[in-house]
Order: C-alpha cells, then structure tokens, then sequence
C-alpha cells in the first residue's frame, strides 16, 4: 500500500466530518465576518457596507471596555478559586479513608449538572426572600437583614463567581485527583525518608506531576470562563446596573436585544480572537512545559 | 549499643497477620540481609523500620532510641527503593542534595558533599542531568549518593538491585560490598536473592511467613540451616530433600534397597523410630565405585548436564530426585546406576514432621 494511498483514505473518511463543520461552522463564520463589515439589522434590511466602522465604534465604545474588565475579572478570579480549591480537594480525596470512593463520586455531581440547573440552584440560594445563604447566615448572627445578593451590582459578580467555582471546581480536582494518582509511592516515601515536610513535599515531589494536567485544566476553564453565557444569563442577564455584563451577553445584547445584526458580529469576532489568542498562548505554553519534562 | 532492636513487631490488616513477632537486635556496623520470597513480609518490616508503615504492636528502637511513631524524616534512617525513586524533575545532584536541602544545610556545604559523595560512587560527570538520562545502573548509584551523602545511623536497601541485569547486579553487588567495608555502616537490606544475601550479609534473617526461620551469619545459615525451609531457600542447585525413615541409627531412604548408619551424634538425638528428612547439598557428593562401603547412596542417573564449572547430574532412588554438582570432567552416564559418597559432616537431618534439624 503507498503512502499516497493512506494519505488520500485518511481524507476520505475525514470527508463527511468536513462537510458537516464547513456547513455549521466554517460557512456561518465566513457570513458574520461578511456581516461585520455591513450596518444590517436583524431583520428588515440586509444592509449596506460600512467598512471597519462596526470595529471602531465597538473598541471604543466604554461598554466594550467595560465589559472586558468584568470578563476578566470574572475569568481570573474563578479559574483562580477553582484551581486551589480544585487542588486541594484532590489532595484529600487521594488520602486514604474510609467512604473515599463514595465521596469522589459525589464530588463529580456539581460539574456533571447543565449549568440552568446549577443556575437555578444558585438563584434559589441567593434568593434575597427565602434564599438558603440569608437565612444561614442571619441564624449563625453574621447578617442583621436579609440582602439581594444578586440585586447589588457590590456582590452580584462575586456571588455569580462562587456559583461558577461550585460548578467547575470538581474538573480540576478531578485532573489533579488522576494526576496525583500517577505519583510513584516510592517517591512520595523517599521525599518523607529525605526529610520534606508536607509542604515540601507538595511544592517539590508532587507539583512536578500536577504541572502539566493542571496547565490543560487552566486553558481549558480560562477559555470557559472567558466566554460565559448561560449561567449568567439565567442568574442576572448582566445586571443589575450591567454589573455582571460580560463580553457574550454584550454581543448577545448587541445582536439580539438591540437588533443590529452588523455591529454585533464586528463584537463576536473581536471575542473569538480573543480567545484565540488565549488559546495560542496557552498551546505555546504547554508545549514549553511539555519539552522541559 | 545496638544500632538497631526490633521487639516482638506485629502487622496485621484486618484478619490477615503479614508479620508475627519479630525480635532482632542489630550492632552498629553489621548488614543484615532480610532473606525471604515475595509474600513473606519483609518488605513491611523494612518499612515499619523507615517509619513509613506502622506496626501494629512492638516496638522499633534506633540506636537506643524508641522510634514508634516518630515521622521517617525524623528517625536519622535512609532509604535506597528498588525502583530507585529518583526525583524526575530535579538534577543529579539535587537528587543527591535534597535530604540536606529538607534539612536546612548550607548551599555551600551541601554542594560539598554532594561532590565528595558523587566522586565516591564515580558518577561526578552525571551531576547536571536529569534521571531520565541515566542508564539503570547510573540511576542505581543515584539512589545509593542520595542515602549515603545525609550519613545516617542505618541505611535501608528494598531490593535495590532485582531492576539491573545480571551483569550489573553483580557489578552493583561487589560496589555495595565495598562502601559497606569503607564506610562501616549499618545495614538492612531486603532481597529475595540469596546470593546478594550470602555475599553481602554479616548476618541473614531467613523469613518466612512474617516470622524469622533463622538468624544467622551467612556460613552458618549455608553449612547448619536450622530448619528444613532454610535449607531449601539457600544454594543452588538446592539442597537434595530425601525422605528416609530411622530405625535403630540406620536411616533407610525411602525407595532405596540400602541403608546407611547415621554419624553417632545425629543417632543420638533421632532416637529409636522416626521419619526424617535427610538433606544432602549437591556438591557434597561426589562419585564413588559400586559396592564402596563407605556411606554413600546408590541411585539411578537421568541427566546429566554440563553447565560450565560444574557438571550437574540428576537421578532418582525410587520416586525421589537427587542431584550431584560434580567436576565438569567427571564420567558418569545416564541410564546408568551409580553410588554417590557423601561426606559424613555436610548431612543435614530434619525431623519430618517440624522440619526442625535434628
């Protein structure tokens, strides 16, 4: 059999993936980049060309700046909660001790809920009537009045965060729980037997091991979070006060709420190359690691 | 001073008891190889003596030191794993160095010893790699600068050679040899090979079945195997088992025409009647003319192999097997019948039912 051969079958059996992905993602990309560049509204006209102004208004537009700071903000702050607490849990759940295999089991249960559900949830807790988190903490004595945690743009993106955090810490830990489980005991004994202390040893000996999952699972939840809708939606449509407004409610309030269907690709695709530039970086960087072991 | 004592350690998980009362007392400067096949439980012990498992009773004292529950890192030991257990992300000498970077010692003085330890094992041009780029036998040495470079009161060894070929292992063995009479350390080492044991051990721990079947300096383990599984574990080709019952100081094997008269001391204490074990090492026999009236046994000769130094010949008396280690010019033919003399002093009888020497 030649390579020519092999190469042309490959191809083959690729092709109807191809097609599929052309039609559902390569051609609508190749129309909201043609839509960028037009003044259309969502419906009625189909609008006439207008250059890069789409670009110029939304870049400099203070809601686009604006809400790229709460993007990131939001992305920073849960992807940070989630690795530490995502490392930590796994930390304890590769401890030896009874009800372990049930535990993990349970662990999984927030990230394998749909984010509406977990959504709900969270409304239901934050609830500023009958939520779960006012009534907790007016008996423990630590809040005189109920409050509207997601009626406040003060605590509106934190309380969004937490939620976020419930959701997504499970797969980190869940990398990290498979990444410490590849840690050889000797080493882990002989790190013990040379004198590292807990810390030492976690900073030393098993780091090393988690390094490299640990970076998959960053890229991965930097990306998510970057480009969150739905639990958002659900919880407060970006508001109040625009408070918890990101870039994909932006775009969606752009396109959809707005109706200007030509400014609101010019944003989605101000968003996608973002994130692609999130996602270089990160290849870039994994790669590096990945050549260093 | 003992550098080491073990009183009566036990391990148990749940039902299953892994060791069963383990007393020994180790002198500074002594290697004490825990001799025993998988399963037998000195790999636990080895732990239970780095702290890195617990033991269910007993006590484990370093140099006159109760250590039961104190942390491995604090009970002045190092270890050297089987599977070497290096750091993959940190270099040699980081490796070597980390036991004294945990505990605080200089840069300075760390890269001193570090050095003066690397020059020891002759691996000095390895310092700046990664163990990844290191060959078994250079990881091997690795392992042993880690132990060696923190100087603690007792080395522990787990099967630090079963991952080498066979040429390095004897290499590796005759290297541990040496730093052990260089540096006069103490000892323990865990193997299932008992040559590494022999030629390594001031004293062996033959243990079976969580217990300690003998404790002993390697030639009294060899030449007065206290119990009939010792005898067996130790030499190679084994010690020949042959079942033989004793009537009146005459011991008849099972299976053959003629008997033998037992040497007066062994008479005496196998008494009027009984089953016994008698266990003849192979190369304590040797040929001798039909119809020889010194003691010898006759058997029938089935194989006969050349091995290099020695020609191994195997034959049967009834259903029983006996092998013979002899000069590789000897003239024997299978097929043939042929008497075997033995040396009077190298029979080992062993009361059949405890397997105890008589």
């Amino acid at each position: 059999m030649t390579s020519n051969w092999i190469t042309t079958r490959a191809w083959l059996l690729m092709l109807p993936l191809l097609i599929v992905m052309i039609a559902i993602i390569g051609w609508p990309l190749v129309d909201t980049v043609r839509l960028s560049f037009t003044d259309a509204k969502l419906v009625g006209t189909a609008g006439s060309f207008v250059g890069l102004d789409n670009y110029v208004k939304m870049l400099s537009g203070s809601n686009f700046q604006r809400t790229l700071v709460t993007t990131t903000l939001f992305a920073v702050l849960s992807v940070a909660a989630e690795m530490v607490i995502g490392v930590l849990a796994a930390l304890l759940l590769n401890q030896q001790f009874y009800g372990r295999s049930v535990l993990r089991a349970l662990m999984i249960l927030p990230w394998a809920l749909p984010t509406v559900v977990n959504a709900t949830l969270w409304r239901l807790i934050y609830n500023p009537e009958y939520g779960a988190l006012n009534a907790a903490l007016t008996q423990i004595g630590l809040l005189d009045t109920y409050r509207s945690w997601l009626g406040e743009p003060g605590t509106a993106l934190t309380a969004l965060i937490v939620a976020d955090c419930w959701k997504n810490f499970p797969l980190v830990a869940l990398i990290a729980l498979a990444a410490l489980q590849a840690v050889p005991r000797d080493i882990t004994a002989a790190s013990m037997v040379d004198g590292a202390g807990a810390w030492a040893r976690f900073r030393f000996v098993i780091m090393p091991y988690l390094a490299g999952p640990l970076m998959v699972a960053l890229v991965l939840r930097t990306i998510e979070a970057f480009k969150v809708f739905d639990l958002i939606w659900v919880m407060t449509r970006g508001g109040p006060a625009n408070s918890t407004r990101t870039l994909s409610i932006l775009v969606y309030q752009e396109a959809f709420s707005f109706q200007r269907a030509g400014s609101g690709a010019s944003l989605a695709l101000i968003v996608t190359l973002l994130i692609t530039i999130l996602a270089v970086a990160y290849a870039a960087l994994i790669r590096k690691s990945a050549g260093a072991s | 001073m003992s550098a080491l004592e073990l009183i009566d350690i036990r391990k148990r998980y749940g039902a299953i008891e892994t060791l069963r009362g383990i007393d020994l007392s180790l002198a500074s400067g002594e290697f004490l190889v825990l001799l025993g096949s998988s399963g037998c439980g000195k790999s636990t012990l080895l732990n239970i003596i780095a702290g890195l498992a617990e033991a269910t009773e007993g006590d484990v004292r370093i140099g006159d030191r109760s250590v039961t529950g104190v942390h491995p890192k604090d009970r002045d030991i190092a270890m050297v794993f089987q599977s070497y257990a290096l750091y993959p992300n940190m270099s040699v000498a980081r490796n070597i160095g980390f036991g004294l970077e945990m505990r605080k010692v200089a840069a300075a003085e760390r890269a001193d010893a570090v050095h003066k330890t690397a020059k020891m094992l002759q691996i000095e041009n390895l310092l700046e790699r990664k163990p990844s780029e290191l060959s078994g036998g250079q990881r091997q040495r690795v392992a042993i600068g880690r132990a060696l470079v923190r100087d603690p009161q007792i080395f522990l060894f787990d099967e630090p050679l079963s991952n080498l070929d066979a040429k390095l292992r004897m290499e590796m063995r005759t290297e541990l040899k040496r730093l052990h009479l260089m540096l006069g350390t103490t000892i323990v080492y865990v193997t299932h090979d008992q040559i590494e044991a022999m030629t390594l051990a001031t004293r062996i721990a033959v243990m079976r079945d969580g217990q300690i079947e003998q404790l002993a300096t390697p030639d009294e383990i060899y030449n007065r195997p206290a119990t009939r599984y010792v005898a067996s574990f130790v030499g190679s080709p084994p010690m020949n088992m042959l079942e033989a019952t004793v009537a009146e100081g005459i011991a008849h094997i099972d299976g053959s025409l003629s008997g033998f008269a037992l040497p007066a001391d062994i008479r005496e204490k196998a008494g009027q009647v009984r089953d016994v074990i008698i266990g003849i090492r192979p190369e304590s026999l040797s040929l001798a003319p039909a119809g020889d009236a010194a003691l010898g046994i006759d058997a029938m000769v089935e194989v006969v192999e050349l091995t290099g130094p020695e020609l191994v010949v195997t034959s049967t008396i009834g259903s029983q097997r006996l092998t013979a280690s002899l000069p590789p010019k000897s003239t024997v033919t299978a097929g043939m019948a042929q008497r075997f003399a033995i040396d009077a002093g190298a029979l080992h009888i062993f009361d059949k039912a405890t397997g105890k020497r008589l």
